[in-house]
């Protein structure tokens, strides 16, 4: 009973080892550019959006959930009001179809029945828009798996690199303008080698750039600093 | 334990094979939220086809899975939802009911020309995709053909977020979404249905002959392209 309690900590330590060498390199480029002046006072919040499907964009859903998290938690974090409250609440005007494409469509946006006070009641200052996705650009290597009723198993070797390219850009709700735009770029490379039993070595590429982007979009917003 | 592995992995690789064999997702209650317009000062009245009132699509993807979408009463729900808040005045004529009984400034038909969708296995990607081509008829009070408006709407979602019944159910609702959004912003401008209000007044003032408005309405109407092909 002692031994036992002994090795679950050495255990955990082992795996978390093991889980660190194995997970894959991967290169990423994190950049802003600001075009005005940010900042954000007590009870403003943002809202994350995806750029329409009607104008191509492949965002994943998944990936918004995941930035809107990042930049609403941890201490320093932002007030996120969830996208879909966000939507529901100015319908029709946040649409696919409907969404402005472009800051000089904020004016009249705001100049229809009940958007802006609906906008002051929400309280939010931003709106961040993000475009990009994640894709797989390379790949090789082969792998065979069989199966039978003594068992089964795999043997091979398989690659892919994955680039996730995401783009974010701020729109400023108070001064109907651009801010700017925060954008991350990351690469990595993903290594299946199977004896036996497939050992993954994943690049995650997306879960990096989520991070990446939500940490920058947070200083990007909260900092005061002059154009 | 050896038997009890062989087991449980057959019935991974059933359920696995059986995962991949279509679905049938049911749609009862779209979320159309309240919209922010202003209404227009119309009286209007909507007459539902039969089909509003259970409608099931089925789709078999050639040579593999089959799926169905049962939108029940949705279209019906939508359109009532959207009609209610675009107008003053708006109620639902059953279809029994004799429209030259009733006052009002217009009668509109929604119907369905075509429900289609597509899903990752025929698109190869994750997306399951919705189109939905509603066309409105929409009569004066004379019972004359003012304006017929074919709209194609559309709706997309991802299946590795949702999972596959609740991806093709969100496209469903987004396409419906994406119908109301379309109404809201140019049906008054293809239909010119807002004009029916001043026409009832007119004829009121001068029943004799109809405006030249009236029938330049009626025209253009006639010459609204099925832009659906």
């Amino acid at each position: 009973m002692k031994q036992a309690s002994r090795s679950l900590p050495q255990r955990i330590l082992v795996l978390a080892l093991a889980s660190t060498m194995l997970s894959a390199c991967v290169t990423s480029r994190v950049e802003n550019v600001r075009a005005n002046a940010t900042g954000i006072s007590e009870g403003e919040g943002i809202v994350i959006m995806a750029k329409s499907y009607h104008l191509g964009n492949e965002t994943e859903a998944k990936f918004i959930t995941c930035v809107g998290n990042s930049i609403g938690s941890g201490s320093s974090g932002l007030r996120v009001v969830p996208n879909a409250e966000f939507v529901d609440a100015l319908f029709p005007w946040f649409e696919p179809r409907t969404a402005p494409a472009e800051t000089k469509g904020l004016p009249t946006l705001m100049s229809r029945p009940g958007v802006a006070q609906k906008i002051k009641d929400k309280g939010i200052r931003y709106v961040v828009w993000l475009d990009g996705d994640t894709d797989k650009v390379a790949g090789g290597g082969s792998m065979s798996c069989a199966a039978g009723p003594g068992g089964g198993g795999c043997f091979g070797f398989a690659w892919w690199q994955n680039d996730s390219n995401y783009e974010a850009d701020v729109w400023d709700l108070t001064g109907l303008e651009d801010v700017g735009t925060v954008s991350a770029d990351v690469s990595g490379t993903s290594f299946l080698p199977a004896i036996v039993i497939p050992i993954p070595l994943i690049a995650r590429t997306q879960s990096k750039a989520c991070n990446a982007l939500a940490d920058q979009l947070k200083l990007f917003i909260v900092s005061d600093e002059a154009v | 334990m050896s038997h009890r592995f062989r087991t449980s992995f057959a019935t991974v690789i059933v359920i696995g094979i059986a995962g991949c064999g279509g679905a049938k997702v049911t749609l009862h209650n779209p979320t159309i939220p309240e919209p922010l317009i202003d209404q227009l000062p119309l009286s209007v009245m909507a007459r539902y086809p039969k089909v509003f009132d259970n409608f099931v699509h089925e789709e078999q993807v050639i040579g593999k899975e089959k799926w169905s979408i049962d939108l029940g009463r949705s279209n019906r729900l939508l359109f009532t939802k959207l009609f209610t808040s675009m107008f003053t005045e708006f109620k639902v004529v059953e279809g029994d009911v004799d429209a030259q009984d009733l006052t009002f400034d217009a009668l509109i038909e929604p119907s369905i020309d075509a429900f289609e969708f597509s899903v990752p296995s025929q698109s190869q990607t994750d997306d399951f995709a919705v189109w939905i081509r509603y066309r409105l008829k929409i009569y004066d009070q004379g019972g004359v053909l003012i304006a017929n408006w074919p709209i194609a709407a559309y709706g997309k979602s991802q299946s590795t977020t949702f999972g596959s019944d609740e991806a093709l159910r969100r496209a469903a609702v987004l396409a419906m979404r994406d119908a109301a959004a379309l109404i809201i912003l140019q049906m008054d401008k293809a239909t010119g249905i807002s004009k029916l209000s001043h026409a009832n007044a007119h004829e009121t003032a001068m029943p004799a002959a109809p405006s030249t408005e009236d029938i330049t309405l009626q025209t253009a109407a006639e010459e609204i392209p099925d832009e659906t092909g």
